[in-house]
């Protein structure tokens, strides 16, 4: 049980504790509620620059990370389709730092040319070499603007090509910055080595002093029905051929959610995943296999991807997936699997608890969900999942007309 | 006005010196040592089998790794699709993993199923079957694996300059080519696990939420294990690194370049050691790094570049790594030395040597936050016969050591002519 407190500032930051003794330390998780959904289709890639620009010093601190170093403390963050977020970690007799830190930087940023040219710098080399420079690494951005025509989420978070970045001026990210980043459009969450009585104090008097900003309205055109299956082939110069397969599904708060991601555990969840125990272990047609969703607020995907084995023909490797896919409505040897998903699910979420850091980040994203107590349901929510459930969840969604399918084939002669 | 209160860093306290749990050793009934850990506030535990199987042990490449990976793939009581079900089922979790000087297995799990893990354990561990047509499977898989790793400039640059700086002919040196993967059979297999996965090569460490019932049943599914001596006769190789000190590998199509510069070094069992990792913090060992300011934070070069300190068991090794575009690698490999030359010539500000100690107490205090964490460290430790007293000597550094030791170091450790250059990309 994960208990924790709320309370919400005048100027509307929503903050939450709860209390760990058992560490030395504190985390601190600020949640912004802007994510690369919320760019301009011509200027993507904005939302994660920006997070980048956070460490260049903001309006009374000229640099971040020193002072925060100096204290002890440790930091990162990572940008989304849907939110940003920013967390640290610190002994706990130096968490005020922390406060004096994140409140200044959410009032405003040192917006030096010198600063973004080099952030700019830093991005385009993190495109290269997560995306360009590495086997399959632009796989996924194909993958997305197949299944997505319309939705932002067409769009990974490093943005939609690297001629985004290069293009994009001081001015934009400022602009980025002041419709977004402000206490009414933020989750504060602190967890650890920090009473109630002393978060309360440290908020009020770091954030509560910060004016609410006008947002921007979010007013994102919704994906229309998928109603014919997407095919794409891409040919490059990799060692083996691979297979990417996305269902759309509903959006995070969509009542088939947990379905959905017991579905995937059956299907991968580790090495005794239907996928792997058919099709890597069984017919040794793949040599990697995975399924996940990709549990965005917004209506999602289910994707299933892997690698094939030498001289395996796709059209066979694809049809024995499908296969494995059907075999989950057949009721029989169901039941075992699903409660072996669910026990793991359990104690996946007893692991988790036991970082400051996860309980953080799940307190704050389940806020923006509308329901932070999520931490302490979601298990529940998980084992309420029934057979019925997944057979009709299947056929709702494993249906071709739904799915984008993106072969990834080899060049190379002896492939 | 509000403004002012805005511009003056919170009072900063010294971090409070780190408490390490005492870490309790014990024998089993037949003298497997046990290392006892006690942490935690949740009914979990990990729980992880060391023997010294490393490659450090393996003639053959490959042999190492596979005879760990073959482990899980099906015993005498259980295939390998039940053993994975049966761990599933249970909630646990499980690694099998090589390093260079050990090997062996973790087990993250509930308390509540101790005694089906340590069932499942004592069977991976010591019944182990490898039926041919798993290895068969497991070989062709990781071939798969290895030609998609190659591809990629930075795992490359990796295995050229580990084999520059140990040797072709050394385990920790050699690289893997495609045609090891046809060498292994299930008889060397079979005589690398009944030579190093033995009750006298086993030392156990376990952390968590624990009792008095954890110890008895570790005696109970381990503790009457027959003891047979082992060999412990590792290759024989001597280190022996390159002459060549700068290899270029040609990657035509890559847009960045991967660089590695480093050389061997000393191990944990150097007094010099905590000094040196010290050194490495400042030099590129955070994020406020000499290297990470200029490369990325100012010149915006790269991603992210790093340098880092290791120990082995034979030895150590020190290296940079950092994947730049090919235009600006070479202007980022003359910064690195140019970083270099200023620790070995001009003293460090008082103020960065603050900011560095207090990063290195806040990393500690990390190190020995709950039962996972702790046993870790431990381990680290142990590893080369030291104990948890190393990390009060690391402490104690941190606090005395001073600008010119500092250069001392630097002059010490990173002479320049020693140290290889690999870099991997197109030209």
């Amino acid at each position: 049980m994960v208990n924790y407190k709320r309370f919400t500032l005048d100027n509307g930051l929503r903050v939450l504790v709860h209390e760990d003794k058992s560490t030395p330390l504190v985390a601190m998780n600020i949640l912004y509620d802007v994510g690369s959904k919320d760019e301009d289709p011509s200027a993507t890639g904005l939302a994660h620059l920006l997070e980048h620009h956070m460490y260049g010093g903001s309006l009374n601190i000229p640099e971040y990370d020193k002072p925060l170093q100096l204290a002890g403390g440790e930091n990162n963050a990572y940008t989304s389709n849907d939110i940003t977020n920013y967390y640290l970690t610190m002994p706990s007799e130096n968490i005020e730092t922390g406060f004096w830190l994140e409140s200044d930087r959410m009032i405003e940023l040192d917006f030096s040319q010198k600063n973004f040219d080099t952030q700019k710098n830093v991005v385009i080399e993190e495109f290269k070499q997560r995306y360009l420079n590495k086997p399959y690494g632009d796989a996924m951005l194909m993958l997305r603007s197949l299944a997505y025509k319309v939705h932002p989420y067409r769009w990974p978070t490093i943005g939609m090509d690297i001629s985004h970045i290069e293009n994009t001026d001081l001015e934009q990210v400022k602009r980025f910055f002041f419709s977004y980043y402000a206490p009414n459009n933020a989750i504060l969450t602190l967890t650890g080595n920090i009473t109630y009585d002393l978060a309360y104090r440290l908020s009020q008097k770091w954030f509560g002093p910060i004016d609410k900003r006008h947002i921007l309205c979010r007013n994102l055109p919704s994906e229309p029905a998928q109603n014919e299956e997407r095919v794409q082939t891409i040919e490059k110069d990799v060692p083996v051929t691979a297979l990417y397969k996305a269902w759309h599904i509903g959006s995070r708060n969509s009542p088939d959610y947990y379905t959905l991601d017991l579905i995937t555990d059956i299907l991968s969840g580790g090495e005794s995943g239907r996928l792997y125990n058919k099709l890597v272990r069984g017919k040794k047609l793949f040599s990697k296999i995975n399924a996940y969703i990709t549990s965005d607020i917004d209506p999602g995907l289910l994707i299933v991807h892997g690698k094939l084995m030498k001289g395996i023909k796709k059209e066979h490797a694809e049809d024995s997936l499908n296969e494995v896919i059907k075999s989950l409505q057949n009721p029989s040897g169901i039941k075992n699997d699903m409660k072996k998903v669910k026990n793991k699910f359990e104690s996946s979420t007893v692991f988790s608890n036991t970082s400051i850091l996860n309980k953080a980040n799940n307190l704050s994203f389940n806020e923006l969900l509308g329901n932070p107590n999520l931490i302490n349901q979601e298990v529940n929510l998980y084992r309420k999942v029934n057979p019925d459930m997944v057979i009709e969840a299947c056929r709702r969604y494993f249906i071709p007309s739904n799915c984008s399918t993106l072969y990834y084939k080899s060049t190379r002669i002896d492939k | 006005m509000i403004n002012n209160f805005r511009r003056i860093q919170p009072p900063v306290f010294p971090v409070e010196k780190v408490v390490i749990p005492e870490t309790l050793s014990i024998r089993l009934n037949n003298g497997i040592p046990v290392y006892v850990i006690e942490a935690g506030t949740e009914e979990i535990m990990r729980l992880e089998f060391i023997f010294r199987a490393g490659q450090i042990m393996e003639n053959l490449p490959l042999l190492a790794s596979t005879s760990n990976m073959m482990l899980s793939e099906g015993s005498e009581n259980y295939s390998s699709e039940e053993i994975n079900r049966a761990v599933d089922y249970y909630g646990a979790f499980f690694n099998l993993s090589v390093k260079r000087d050990r090997a062996g297995l973790v087990f993250f799990l509930l308390n509540k199923h101790i005694k089906k893990i340590l069932e499942l354990s004592h069977e991976i561990l010591f019944h182990p079957v490898f039926p041919e047509a798993e290895l068969y499977s497991l070989m062709k898989k990781r071939l798969r694996w290895f030609l998609v790793n190659r591809e990629k400039v930075q795992n490359l640059a990796s295995d050229v300059f580990f084999e520059s700086i140990f040797g072709m002919d050394h385990p920790y040196g050699h690289q893997v080519i495609e045609q090891d993967f046809e060498m292994i059979t299930r008889a060397l297999i079979y005589d690398f696990h009944s030579k190093y996965y033995t009750i006298d090569n086993m030392t156990v460490i376990v952390s968590g939420k624990l009792n008095k019932k954890t110890i008895e049943l570790l005696n109970f599914y381990f503790g009457g294990l027959t003891v047979n001596k082992t060999s412990n006769e590792s290759t024989g190789n001597l280190l022996k690194g390159s002459e060549i000190k700068n290899v270029h590998v040609n990657k035509k199509g890559k847009i960045q370049s991967a660089v590695r510069i480093g050389s061997p070094t000393i191990n944990k069992r150097h007094p010099d050691y905590p000094g040196l990792k010290i050194l490495d913090s400042i030099l590129g060992g955070y994020f406020g790094s000499r290297l990470m300011k200029n490369i990325r934070e100012d010149k915006g070069y790269t991603y992210g570049i790093s340098s880092s300190v290791s120990s082995l068991d034979l030895t150590g090794y020190k290296v940079i790594s950092t994947e730049v575009s090919k235009e600006n690698c070479q202007k980022t490999i003359d910064e690195i030395y140019k970083e270099i030359r200023l620790l070995q010539r001009i003293p460090v500000e008082k103020e960065e040597m603050n900011v560095v100690r207090n990063y290195i107490s806040g990393e500690m205090i990390r190190m020995f936050d709950g039962p996972f964490a702790l046993a870790e460290s431990f381990k680290s430790v142990w590893e080369f016969g030291l104990d948890n007293t190393y990390y009060n000597r690391l402490a104690e550094k941190i606090k005395t050591i001073d600008q010119d030791e500092i250069i001392e170091l630097a002059r010490t450790y990173y002479n320049i002519d020693e140290l290889y250059q690999v870099t991997v990309g197109s030209k």
